[in-house]
């Protein structure tokens, strides 16, 4: 079982993980069958055909021949007996014998049926067989019938010229089928192994061309999704970007007027009194500079939403992702360090890409991390490659899962979690800017993704 | 159409000179009647339009020396107005401040010859700063 499991194709067991359209889902295991069952049926069908009209062609050959040799040894013999008029019983039971040919049993008989010579089958001379003068309507002939204790035989007779005396040649079925057994077994095998490689083949390819089928399958919904989700996030960039353009003109209008209240405090004498005034404006207007601030971040997240390549700055991107973490980070504990003691140059890459990498991997991170947690990221730069460490402490991820991580569709948070699409698009995402990723882990003790990507011929140094 | 660059009289406290004839262009009345008001209390002399059809009445009658505009306004909009006043009177310097705008709308701006882009809220030291920039630019082009 072991084996066969072996042989198996990845597609026989596709459950249509994604199905919720029950029209987007095949059964690839039934198209399989079907495809086998239809094409053996066609490819078999004009083979067994031929293979049965063949048979019988050589059958009657072999027939036609046997008779024909039957029919020689008759005429030879019987031109031989009429040749020698006078002949005694003891000359014809000779010609009978040696004239015969192998396996075959030739007696004579008279016009009433009683044996002239000794017979295999009818017994000895003298004796009456059941032949008689009505069996025996032309002048010779080749008949196919049953002796008295059932065996199949072939009987030629012909009559003797001049003479009322019958000559009859017996041949055993069985003899002729030995005769024809070989030609029958050749075919018969040439039959077995063209079915099987029929077979073969058929299967070979549908299993080729249904696992075609099934893996694109799978890119084609892994696309799909993809597609939705890069749609969600610029649609995320989209509303982030109007609320915060929003957000702008009121806090603009905040900003001038407490500015003007600040200005009517410095200039007018009456308002100086009172040292509390001031303070208390200056502070309306730091919360409104902060707000711009958060602003200013997210629409400068969400431009680099959309695809461009520019050149980018690693640091600054990861500091970026990092910075809608901080507040997260500082309620729950977790302490963050980003260790970058080589200088990266800038180089040309998707920092809408990038952004996504890192947001997904910090956010798994924070999932995966109780309070009081650790995150590291390295940056190093070796032989024109920026390798970038994300290191948890977190829960870890076990050995049975690890290898699935960057599955589509594979989560081992619980159902309502995630769509366990995360980390297949950020492999997606790394893979398409042409980079690589890699997965270590222990139960328990965290994880540590190292994100390898290579800085093309182009990127200029420094900005 | 005539409005007059108004100016707050008070004592100047010091001898810097700053752009006595400034239009802001902005439909957010609250916001610019307010930028207005303190601009004048930093010894400017402004005006103010909300729509982007007075602006350019008013350049055209009075042209000023610096114009502060939004992008996004009614009819027409701040960066028609730009190229049209850059056009016409290349001499005027024009702030582009706008709660609106992605690095493509500032690189357009600048483009079309503005003289700095800023996103609001802006502080109003660092608007006057530049201000200032734009009228020492003005008098040595002079």
């Amino acid at each position: 079982m072991r084996r066969l499991q072996k042989f198996k194709p990845a597609f026989w067991d596709h459950r249509d993980v994604a199905g919720s359209h029950p029209h987007t889902g095949f059964n690839f295991a039934r198209k399989w069958k079907l495809i086998v069952l239809f094409t053996s049926f066609m490819a078999l069908l004009p083979l067994f055909i031929m293979t049965i009209v063949d048979f019988n062609l050589t059958r009657r050959t072999i027939e036609d021949e046997v008779k024909n040799s039957m029919s020689k040894i008759l005429t030879s013999a019987a031109a031989y007996i009429s040749f020698c008029k006078g002949m005694n019983q003891h000359d014809l039971d000779f010609i009978a014998r040696f004239e015969s040919g192998e396996n075959n049993d030739m007696f004579v008989v008279n016009q009433d049926g009683i044996l002239l010579t000794s017979s295999f089958y009818y017994g000895k001379s003298g004796t009456s067989s059941q032949f008689n003068s009505s069996m025996f309507k032309g002048k010779a002939g080749i008949e196919e019938n049953i002796t008295p204790d059932g065996r199949s035989i072939i009987t030629g007779y012909t009559r003797v010229p001049n003479s009322s005396l019958v000559l009859v040649l017996v041949k055993s079925k069985k003899m002729l089928a030995n005769l024809w057994l070989k030609p029958r077994l050749k075919l018969i095998g040439y039959l077995i192994v063209s079915i099987i490689l029929i077979l073969l083949s058929i299967m070979g390819m549908a299993t080729y061309l249904v696992g075609r089928i099934h893996s694109a399958d799978q890119k084609r919904i892994k696309a799909l999704h993809h597609a939705g989700y890069t749609n969600k996030l610029a649609s995320i960039g989209r509303l982030a970007s109007g609320v915060a353009h929003e957000i702008n003109n009121p806090l603009a209008i905040i900003n001038q007027k407490t500015g003007l209240i600040v200005d009517l405090f410095t200039l007018r004498e009456e308002f100086s009194s009172d040292k509390r005034l001031v303070p208390l404006t200056n502070d309306v207007l730091d919360a409104v500079k902060r707000c711009g601030n958060i602003t200013r971040r997210l629409l400068d997240f969400a431009r680099h939403m959309e695809p461009s390549i520019e050149t980018v700055n690693i640091e600054k991107v990861i500091e970026q992702v990092l910075a809608f973490h901080r507040k997260e980070a500082k309620h729950r504990c977790i302490t963050i360090s980003v260790d970058n003691p080589d200088s990266i140059p800038g180089f040309k890459c998707d920092r809408g890409s990038l952004q996504q990498i890192f947001l997904n991997l910090v956010s798994n991170a924070f999932a995966a991390m109780e309070n009081n947690g650790r995150l590291d990221i390295g940056i190093n730069f070796k032989k024109k490659n920026v390798i970038i460490t994300v290191a948890d402490n977190g829960c870890g991820i076990s050995d049975d899962d690890i290898n699935n991580v960057f599955e589509p569709f594979y989560s081992s948070k619980d159902k309502h979690w995630g769509t366990g699409l995360g980390l297949s698009i950020t492999y997606g995402l790394v893979k398409e800017i042409g980079g690589d990723i890699m997965v270590k882990s222990s139960l328990g003790k965290g994880t540590l993704f190292t994100l390898t990507l290579p800085i093309t011929a182009e990127a200029d140094n420094g900005k | 159409m005539k409005q007059a660059y108004q100016k707050l009289d008070v004592p100047k406290k010091n001898s810097v000179e700053m752009p006595s004839k400034v239009l802001l262009v902005d439909d957010e009345k609250e916001f610019v009647l307010t930028l207005s008001e303190r601009l004048q209390i930093r010894d400017m002399g402004t005006a103010v339009v909300y729509d982007g059809k007075s602006a350019l009445d008013l350049v055209h009658n009075d042209a000023p020396e610096v114009m502060i505009i939004d992008l996004k306004m009614p009819a027409i909009d701040g960066m028609e107005v730009l190229k049209q006043v850059k056009q016409t009177w290349p001499e005027i310097e024009v702030i582009v401040l706008t709660g609106h705008g992605s690095e493509q709308d500032k690189k357009k701006c600048m483009d079309l010859g503005a003289f700095t882009y800023m996103q609001k809220p802006v502080d109003i030291n660092l608007l006057s700063k530049f201000l200032k920039k734009a009228i020492e630019k003005i008098r040595t082009n002079q």
